[in-house]
């Protein structure tokens, strides 16, 4: 690859992911006036109506616009991956911040907590997790973030400890800044770049998980328009209503890819000779 | 007579001594390692104990739903569930000690027995789809990462990045409504006969195979660009060669976390996809007897699950050391 390909390739990425993102938050937004139909109201008298003019993409079992339904379902699955995702930035940043600047018990306490979440695989955890505090918007925003925040704290806490190393942090130290001051002032604008990537990333797992325990039935209650609730809805009637699995399969595959462009577009950017340790 | 005598003596006893310290070295981190797996046990089950116990009352699920208030505090007092909380965590850890991890609540079969019944299908599947993975994504990854950067490439590259953000469940219905509904060509649901393993394996390696495709793709494309290749190249390699003799044998030194990370996720993670292929492993047991509160099979499946886990980290870890030599030493 020539230079200017080289540059223009990870623009693109961000540029493509970003716009699919913006469609579909715009979606998520302003697609209910769009549609004008209710996800909830079904009409039995057009069950598993194929795609057309009325139903831009079919209706289920129950009558009820797929495409009402999918739009509800991307309002749902984005902010309840949007909200895990910064809940569990939030948590692991600030405890990797607080591992690298600190020492003894503390740091120990911290280092410790992110190998014992992570050795224990995390949709098992969920699961149990999502037994005891129920179903509903908030336990599972809670449960993801609280069981996925070791990802961000193990590499927040690594980067830290090389830029604390660094003249310019030492600098600061020496003209008087405290450790708070530190942290904030001088630490967190130099991992900008690295937690960006790791946002993008993150947010594709999360909306993976939500849809995987949706579709459990663990995360969503029964008949909320979710896209893991939907796929599970249509396995019943894989015969009759195929487009029923495809429109919240697809819509689930769009999102991810779309976070996933994004995540790579910014990792090129941010370190375009592609040595990160992320992903 | 011999003049070298001594400083040879001191050379052997110094090495002597190296070897020493190495030995003890290995026999701590294997100590450190076992004293981890101890502490992550432990803290597995009492964060268990004590979050099933808020989900719900033992009592009332063995009892059923249209027990009475005397029948219930028979069952408490049978089961020692009227005892202070703290007391009946410590019997608990007293009789996981004893290798005794209960029955479960749903049937009254040992709950370790269960787990145990169901295991084998988990770790064949698990095994099916690493093998799958791996058998696909090495060469796979090798092509992609090899030079020039070929339309041919370019396409491939996009797809694995589309099938990169495809959940492995997604896949697995979407392969059981062409190849099962539609198609007829391949069974859904069971276990035993061989056709029925197509189905599950390919869509837990459809998740797999493009992360660890693009790992081995930048691998060897890292590889491809180091001293020693153009060595081999000056030396009269063939592409061929420098490709899969030369490049991929270093590539795969980076890959042998992931795919360890893969193996434990498999054995933990290959949850959904055996609910959607009824395949009887410890995931689809998980869900039943979570969803019936059968609590001494979840604690089970849990402690099953965090050893089986735990060991093959270890063991990625440990092949890693012999397959890499500089790192062998380092330790």
């Amino acid at each position: 690859m020539n230079r200017a390909l080289s540059r223009f390739v990870p623009r693109f990425e961000l540029a493509l992911g970003g716009l699919l993102v913006g469609a579909l938050a715009l979606l998520g937004v302003a697609g209910k006036a769009w549609v004008g139909l209710d996800p909830m109201e079904g009409n039995l008298m057009a069950r598993f109506t194929p795609p057309d003019a009325a139903n831009l993409l079919g209706t289920d079992n129950l009558g009820r616009d797929l495409f009402a339904r999918v739009l509800a379902g991307l309002r749902w699955s984005l902010s309840a991956a949007l909200l895990a995702t910064s809940a569990a930035a939030i948590i692991g940043t600030s405890l990797g911040l607080l591992a690298a600047e600190t020492e003894g018990w503390l740091r120990r306490l911290v280092l410790g907590s992110i190998d014992l979440v992570l050795a224990f695989p995390g949709l098992v955890a969920a699961i149990v997790v999502i037994a005891v505090v129920g179903q509903g918007f908030w336990p599972l925003v809670l449960t993801l973030g609280l069981l996925s925040w070791p990802v961000f704290a193990r590499v927040v806490y690594a980067e830290s400890l090389k830029l604390l190393a660094q003249n310019y942090v030492l600098a600061a130290r020496l003209s008087g800044a405290g450790s708070a001051a530190v942290l904030i002032g001088h630490l967190l604008p130099a991992l900008k770049g690295t937690l960006a990537v790791m946002l993008a990333f993150h947010f594709a797992d999360m909306l993976i998980a939500e849809s995987a325990l949706s579709f459990l039935g663990l995360a969503a209650p029964l008949g909320e328009p979710t896209w893991g609730n939907m796929l599970a809805e249509s396995r019943p009637h894989l015969f009759r209503a195929p487009w029923m699995l495809f429109v919240p399969a697809g819509a689930i595959v769009l999102v991810v890819v779309a976070a996933n462009l994004v995540g790579d577009g910014l990792a090129r950017t941010v370190d375009p000779s592609g040595q990160t340790s992320l992903k | 007579m011999y003049a070298y005598g001594q400083p040879m003596l001191a050379i052997i006893t110094t090495r002597n001594s190296v070897e020493d310290s190495s030995a003890r070295m290995k026999r701590q981190q294997l100590l450190a390692r076992l004293r981890d797996l101890v502490i992550l046990l432990l803290a597995v089950t009492t964060a268990l104990f004590f979050m099933l116990r808020l989900a719900g009352d033992p009592a009332m699920v063995l009892a059923g739903a249209d027990a009475t208030p005397e029948q219930l505090a028979a069952l408490r007092a049978q089961y020692g569930l009227d005892r202070p909380l703290a007391i009946q965590f410590f019997m608990y850890l007293w009789s996981l000690l004893q290798f005794d991890f209960g029955a479960s609540l749903a049937s009254g079969v040992p709950a370790m027995e269960k787990v145990m019944d169901m295991l084998p299908a988990t770790l064949k599947l698990s095994g099916l789809a690493m093998g799958f993975t791996i058998v696909c994504a090495i060469p796979l990854g090798g092509w992609l990462g090899a030079r020039p950067e070929t339309p041919a490439r370019r396409i491939v590259a996009a797809i694995v990045f589309v099938l990169q953000g495809t959940p492995g469940f997604v896949v697995g219905l979407i392969m059981i409504q062409i190849f099962a509904v539609d198609l007829g060509w391949l069974p859904s649901m069971g276990h035993e006969e061989v056709s029925t393993w197509i189905l599950p394996t390919v869509s837990l390696g459809a998740f797999l195979i493009p992360k660890l495709t693009r790992v081995v793709a930048t691998n060897i494309n890292e590889s491809l660009q180091e001293d020693y290749i153009r060595t081999a190249r000056a030396s009269g390699a063939s592409e061929f060669e420098v490709l899969w003799s030369y490049a991929l044998p270093n590539a795969m030194l980076g890959t042998t976390a992931l795919i360890g990370t893969m193996f434990a996720f498999l054995v933990s993670g290959a949850v959904v996809t055996e609910i959607i292929f009824s395949w009887p492993g410890i995931g689809w047991l998980l869900i039943e007897s979570t969803q019936n509160l059968d609590f001494p099979v979840v604690q089970a499946i849990a402690l099953v699950i965090t050893v089986l886990v735990f060991t093959i980290n270890t063991l990625a870890d440990l092949l890693f050391g012999l397959l890499d030599p500089r790192i062998r030493v380092r330790t």
